[in-house]
């Protein structure tokens, strides 16, 4: 369907305005101007950020500039969950462009993983796609693979080419008929309320009766706070890419079509704006 | 996709949530995107640009703080500077040109080898030209050897295949030569095995000895023993042949027959008074003796199976017979022998041909006696008591004669045969008629029968030691007797004979003496001794009378004469 290779460019191409601003306290030579860039929502915060920290390294002593990392608001920002997430998590109503602030000393090691070079990157992100292909297909599709189909993967997400990413990616989201779905949908659901990092559960995209599970079905069984009762004012938003789907979206068509690279739907559940 | 399509819900529940999501993102890009998008870019446009303009107002700003002079001086410097390195440059410009002089004439040197090689490599390429059309001729002509080889090669295969085949027809002929050769041993074998067992008589004329091989044509030392004794008889005879010249015999058909030939006439028959030669003349006792008519010739007959001829011109011995011989008479016209055989059969032979011409069997026990008869007809008689006629141009038995007994001589005389027989009576027999006419009374068994050479007399010999002269005249048959002192007849075959002239009687007898009578006193003649060791077996007087020859059964023949 048009409709469908639509959506998966979309969700592709989707790209959040950021404005990184140099921390207060770094010394520098001279001032140091904000630098504003469109960050690719699946895509990982160091991989799309050397620009920033060139920019950066311009005005700061280089004996001074230590390992990069950002922070939003006095909370550090994992970069090893996708771009989008973060911003759905902790900024999805805030003005735009959302302003990063970039540190280079004082790394908190107890929030954020060491984030040395790209093959960390790839490693964390092919991690994820076998972990999911487990789930999916007990991990047949993705060892059948070679070694190059791999690295078309993390090319294509490095690159950001799209036809290049999912001309392999489709394989993954192969499934065979009479089963109607995956083994299990992998999901994570995040939210910001509780020191829980996220919701990871294994979940079936048909029940046993044959009904298809929806959003809403998983959002009930994993997480039924998120849901507001009949007459109640609505609490919680279930936000995928920036945006909230309908809840009887079927949870097989958003895994295939809503899912970041990693292949994990990827579900923040935040709360409603108060004004 | 797969997803969608499943969904029990109805189409528009499937494409509200569709549409939712994709309205949804929609307005999010333009929110969070596009606003921004020229926004960013202009913003990192102008960055690069501030922090250009930057470092050259920091790269102006350097150099406007010294003074002027300094400036001057250093631009002098610099002005020195490029001089010399203007000139350095140009320097390396002469080398430059030099070098490339060099590289100039390099390239004209190769160029001129070039050509040199071009025109090398059309040499080559025409002299490949050449060596290719050789090549080609070549090949053609090892083409044209190759056919020629093959041809040659199918030639000698064809004549291989003709040289097999000739070696196997050569093969063949060996192969068919050696069954010859076995087939002729075989025979040979049977042949010999035959003579030694002596148990079975020739059975007809086919199965005659043609290849018998130890017969020598001419034996290597014929027996000339007589050549003196005899040479004058043919100047006799010659000179009484004109006179006494006739026909005689009625032939019937064989041209041999129709011949006139001449009959020798004694006139006086010489009385012998000496032995002129004593021979061992066989290996075994001699049963028969027998002048031919022309006297000339002598033939012998004995235990050893041969006939033997003794004399002039075809001397030689003459075999065939397996068994020891009995009989012998000469053809009258001369050429022919036959001889009856123990072996069953009588034997008729060419005088010039040692091999038997004819074999005659039939007769179930030994032949005593073989005469010729009238028309080329032959009479034998035999101890199986029969006489038999035998035609000899078909070689085949005409007529059998049973005769009641044992027949131990006979002698033809026109259509008669006269038979002596061990019962003691010689029987006359009409060979026409076939049966007995006469049966003359002898004194015990008849050894032997005797006829004048005028067919009047018949002497008979009997075991009785007497000689009987039966007068055939009329049909009185009166008979004489003639005995002697000493005399006595040695065996049942003892024969004696009359002489050419009817004078004489002689008889061998069992002292080893010749006894000679004179026909007309009956008186013995004389008497002849000495010369033989055992009993005289047969005695024989040459028709032109003069001589006599006895032999015994001690292998010895001894001729008598007067000279």
């Amino acid at each position: 369907m048009a409709d469908d290779k639509d959506v998966l460019r979309d969700v592709w191409f989707g790209r959040i305005p950021t404005c990184f601003l140099l921390n207060q306290d770094e010394v520098t030579e001279r001032e140091a101007e904000p630098y504003y860039l469109l960050l690719p929502r699946v895509s990982y915060l160091t991989l799309v950020t050397d620009k920033v920290k060139k920019h950066f390294h311009k005005v700061i002593r280089t004996e001074d500039a230590e390992e990069m990392w950002f922070e939003y608001e006095g909370t550090p920002l994992k970069w090893h969950y996708p771009i989008g997430v973060l911003f759905d998590l902790h900024a999805s109503n805030t003005v735009l462009p959302w302003s990063i602030t970039v540190h280079f000393k004082n790394f908190p090691d107890r929030d954020l993983l060491h984030c040395p070079s790209h093959s960390v990157i790839e490693a964390h992100f092919m991690s994820s796609i076998k972990e999911a292909d487990a789930l999916k297909h007990k991990s047949q599709v993705v060892n059948d693979m070679q070694k190059k189909d791999h690295k078309q993967l993390w090319m294509g997400l490095q690159n950001d080419k799209f036809d290049q990413f999912w001309a392999m990616n489709r394989k993954l989201m192969e499934y065979p008929t009479e089963d109607g779905g995956f083994r299990f949908i992998p999901f994570r659901i995040y939210q910001t309320m509780s020191d829980r990092p996220f919701i990871q559960k294994q979940y079936r995209p048909v029940s046993p009766e044959g009904n298809v599970h929806t959003l809403g079905d998983l959002m009930k069984a994993m997480y039924p706070v998120a849901l507001s009762n009949e007459g109640e004012p609505k609490r919680f938003q279930v936000v995928i890419h920036g945006i909230e789907p309908l809840l009887e979206t079927p949870l097989q068509w958003l895994s295939e079509h809503l899912s970041h690279p990693d292949n994990f739907l990827h579900i923040c559940v935040i709360p409603v704006p108060s004004d | 996709m797969a997803a969608g399509a499943l969904r029990g819900g109805g189409r528009a529940a499937e494409t509200r949530w569709r549409r939712h999501i994709v309205g949804q993102l929609k307005l999010r890009d333009l929110r969070q995107h596009d606003k921004f998008q020229d926004l960013i870019r202009f913003y990192t446009r102008l960055l690069e640009k501030t922090s250009l303009t930057n470092a050259r107002v920091c790269l102006f700003c350097a150099p406007r703080c010294p003074s002027s002079d300094s400036s001057l001086s250093t631009l002098l410097h610099q002005n020195n500077q490029l001089k010399k390195t203007t000139g350095e440059l140009a320097y390396q410009v002469v080398q430059l040109q030099q070098q490339i002089q060099i590289k100039d004439s390099v390239l004209e040197e190769q160029h001129a080898r070039r050509q040199q090689e071009e025109c090398r490599l059309q040499g080559v390429f025409d002299s490949r030209l050449v060596l290719q059309g050789r090549v080609e001729m070549v090949r053609a002509e090892m083409g044209a050897l190759k056919s020629d080889y093959d041809v040659l090669l199918e030639r000698q295969r064809g004549a291989e295949t003709k040289l097999r085949q000739e070696e196997l027809r050569g093969r063949d002929l060996l192969q068919d030569v050696i069954h010859l050769k076995q087939r002729e041993a075989a025979n040979m074998n049977t042949r010999n095995e035959r003579r030694c067992s002596c148990c079975s008589a020739p059975t007809s004329r086919s199965s005659s000895p043609k290849l018998q091989p130890e017969s020598d044509p001419q034996p290597p030392r014929p027996p000339r023993l007589f050549r003196s004794a005899s040479a004058m008889s043919p100047r006799i005879l010659t000179s009484i042949r004109e006179l006494f010249e006739r026909r005689r015999g009625l032939s019937v058909s064989s041209l041999q027959e129709d011949r006139l030939f001449p009959v020798g006439v004694c006139l006086s028959a010489r009385l012998p008074a000496r032995a002129l030669h004593v021979l061992e003349a066989h290996e075994q006792g001699i049963n028969a003796v027998r002048f031919n008519s022309s006297s000339q010739l002598l033939a012998t007959g004995g235990t050893d199976r041969a006939v033997k001829l003794w004399d002039v011109g075809a001397g030689g011995k003459l075999e065939g017979s397996t068994e020891g011989i009995t009989c012998i008479e000469f053809d009258p016209t001369g050429p022919r022998v036959l001889a009856a055989s123990y072996d069953k059969s009588a034997l008729l032979w060419r005088l010039d041909d040692p091999i038997p011409k004819v074999t005659l069997t039939g007769h179930s026990r030994r032949v005593t006696a073989a005469r010729f008869s009238l028309n080329l007809q032959v009479v034998t008689g035999s101890a199986d008591r029969t006489v038999r006629l035998w035609d000899l141009q078909r070689a085949c038995c005409v007529q059998v004669v049973e005769v009641a007994s044992y027949c131990s001589d006979l002698i033809c005389s026109g259509y008669c045969i006269i038979s002596g027989h061990y019962d003691g009576k010689i029987r006359v027999w009409d060979t026409r008629a076939v049966r007995c006419i006469q049966e003359l009374p002898a004194r015990g068994k008849v050894t032997s029968l005797d006829i004048s050479p005028d067919h009047r007399q018949l002497l008979s010999c009997c075991r009785d030691d007497c000689l009987q002269l039966v007068d055939l005249r009329g049909w009185s048959y009166e008979r004489v007797c003639f005995r002697a002192d000493g005399f006595k007849c040695g065996s049942d075959s003892t024969k004696a004979v009359i002489s050419p002239d009817g004078c004489f009687l002689a008889a061998g007898s069992a002292d080893g003496a010749v006894y000679i009578w004179n026909v007309s006193t009956g008186n013995l003649e004389t008497r002849l001794p000495d010369k033989h060791s055992s009993s005289i077996s047969a005695v024989s007087w040459s028709p032109s009378g003069e001589y006599v020859v006895s032999v015994d059964l001690s292998r010895r023949a001894v001729l008598w004469s007067d000279l």
